[in-house]
């Protein structure tokens, strides 16, 4: 009760959201040459520009300095409403946020690199108790594949890929991947995907009674799942922005 | 060499040392020169459970220290010949233990002993990783109990990762399940989780399936490990334990319900 009260004295709370943006991957950095384009894009479909906002991905530009302001002023004539920079050097960064504009920092994932060979992985967390070596078997393509049971207060994670675990994800037990979890036993412990925000990533499990479901940071514990999906083999993936549990057949 | 193998549980009071004092006892009874370890160290109980309370002189943080020689501390046990104690210490705690102080232990009785066998503490800390970490095979004590599953199933990750085996990349250790307290009406009814659930979550060979008896109790308060009382089914089930330890086969007992009630439910009352 007593937070409740609390909250009627505040003004607004902060909250973490995974909103759907549209990502605006600049490959010229010349303002005539961008408005061209996207004249050519408006006659094609009207329905797009609706203010609609986007991020200006600077990242394959090479170039120290932008002229940002005048993309962005191409970007508004065209109903395109720019929020953020994404990428690109310094004095980039300081103009954007002089533009009033937002920066993040650029997607540094190995999924942008997918051709560089990749080291085994170890979980970067600190409750790392990894089973003996034979339990964690090769690596594919930035994902990981582990055999055995992932037992209580053990985590395993794939921080750049897939995770299948070939066995059961024991209660109290977490598995981590930045793209799909596949689990091909029970899940009973917490199965995370997509953590680094991909909304696309899936769990799939042979038994679901897991404790806590989430993709790209939308989530669902136990009670809040159909208890006749329960201990059934399902795929969870985001469709609109929620959780979708469909059984797998 | 002796097999050094640790009796561990995580969770208290699931049968840890009674289980420690009963299987040893067993092991010692078929002719194995035995030693048990009370790792326990503030909380010694195993000392009371194999009834040499009142002979404990040293232990294994004087042995540790240096205060007092293995032979010192070594109890023989007055009903079985093979059979030999070393006590904990109940006046110091757990980090009176050190890792290489239990190896030269460990080494020095592996040359005398046939099996050396390790009664963990509960919990997940020092005292308990230092009572596994030089361990060959684990014998896993579970009840029927959601808590105690959970708490085995991360016992059981520990020994796959925190044991010299797993450090050194050898042979992982080897990993027995033993279910204790087991009550078969109960279970029937639904209080306790029935044996399939709990061979399910933990995934791991089952080595025998004690029974809750009175028989347990008795022989704890009357110092004299269960396997000596023949007649029990406690005592039967730790025999059978034994056994399969030592790589016989044995058929499991204990684990069903005696049905009076199924036969006059097939046959009885006129039905059909």
């Amino acid at each position: 009760m007593s937070l409740n009260v609390e909250r009627d004295g505040m003004a607004f709370t902060f909250k973490g959201g995974m909103l759907p943006m549209t990502v605006m991957e600049l490959t010229s950095a010349d303002p005539e040459r961008i408005r061209d384009q996207l004249a050519d894009k408006l006659s094609q479909s009207p329905a797009f520009f609706q203010h609609t906002p986007v991020v200006l991905n600077v990242e394959k530009l090479d170039e120290p300095h932008l002229a940002l302001e005048r993309i962005c002023a191409v970007c508004r004539a065209h109903k395109l409403l720019p929020v953020a920079v994404r990428g690109g050097p310094d004095p980039v960064k300081q103009s954007a946020w002089a533009l009033g504009l937002g920066w993040f920092p650029p997607q540094e994932s190995a999924r942008a690199r997918p051709l560089e060979s990749v080291a085994p992985v170890e979980p970067e967390t600190d409750e790392v108790e990894l089973a003996e070596p034979q339990a964690t078997a090769g690596v594919v393509s930035g994902g990981r594949i582990y055999r055995g049971t992932v037992r209580s207060g053990q985590q395993v994670t794939a921080p750049s890929g897939d995770l299948i675990v070939i066995g059961a994800v024991n209660a109290g037990a977490e598995v981590l991947a930045a793209g799909s979890v596949h689990v091909y036993g029970a899940l009973r412990g917490r199965a995370l995907a997509g953590i680094h925000g991909d909304p696309l990533a899936v769990i799939f499990c042979r038994e679901l009674n897991a404790e806590l479901l989430s993709v790209a940071g939308n989530y669902k514990r136990l009670e809040d799942v159909d208890p006749r999906l329960l201990g059934t083999a399902v795929q969870v993936r985001l469709q609109d922005d929620q959780l979708g549990i469909v059984p797998l057949t | 060499m002796a097999k050094i193998i640790v009796v561990t549980s995580g969770k208290g009071g699931v049968g840890k040392t009674t289980s420690a004092a009963a299987i040893a006892t067993g092991l010692a009874l078929r002719g194995n020169k035995t030693v048990v370890i009370d790792f326990d160290v503030g909380l010694r109980n195993l000392d009371l459970i194999m009834g040499c309370e009142r002979r404990v002189v040293y232990d294994l943080v004087n042995v540790i220290q240096g205060e007092a020689g293995l032979n010192q501390a070594l109890i023989r046990d007055k009903r079985v010949d093979n059979l030999h104690i070393l006590p904990a210490s109940q006046t110091r705690d757990k980090d009176a233990l050190n890792l290489e102080g239990v190896e030269k232990v460990l080494d020095t009785l592996s040359k005398d002993f046939d099996y050396i066998l390790c009664d963990s503490p509960a919990g997940i800390e020092r005292g308990a990783q230092l009572a596994m970490y030089f361990a060959d095979e684990a014998i896993v004590v579970t009840n029927p109990e959601v808590s105690s599953v959970r708490d085995s199933d991360r016992i059981l990750g520990l020994l796959a990762s925190k044991t010299r085996r797993a450090e050194r990349g050898e042979d992982p250790i080897k990993e027995h399940l033993l279910v204790t307290r087991y009550n078969p009406a109960r279970v029937d009814s639904g209080d306790m989780l029935n044996l399939e659930d709990i061979r399910e979550i933990l995934a791991i060979n089952l080595i025998g399936l004690i029974p809750e008896s009175e028989a347990v109790l008795r022989a704890s308060n009357h110092g004299v490990p269960v396997t000596h009382d023949a007649d029990s089914d406690a005592g039967q089930a730790y025999t059978d334990t034994v056994a399969r330890l030592i790589g016989e086969e044995v058929p499991l007992r204990f684990h069903q319900y005696e049905k009076k009630s199924l036969l006059s439910r097939m046959f009885g009352g006129g039905r059909r």
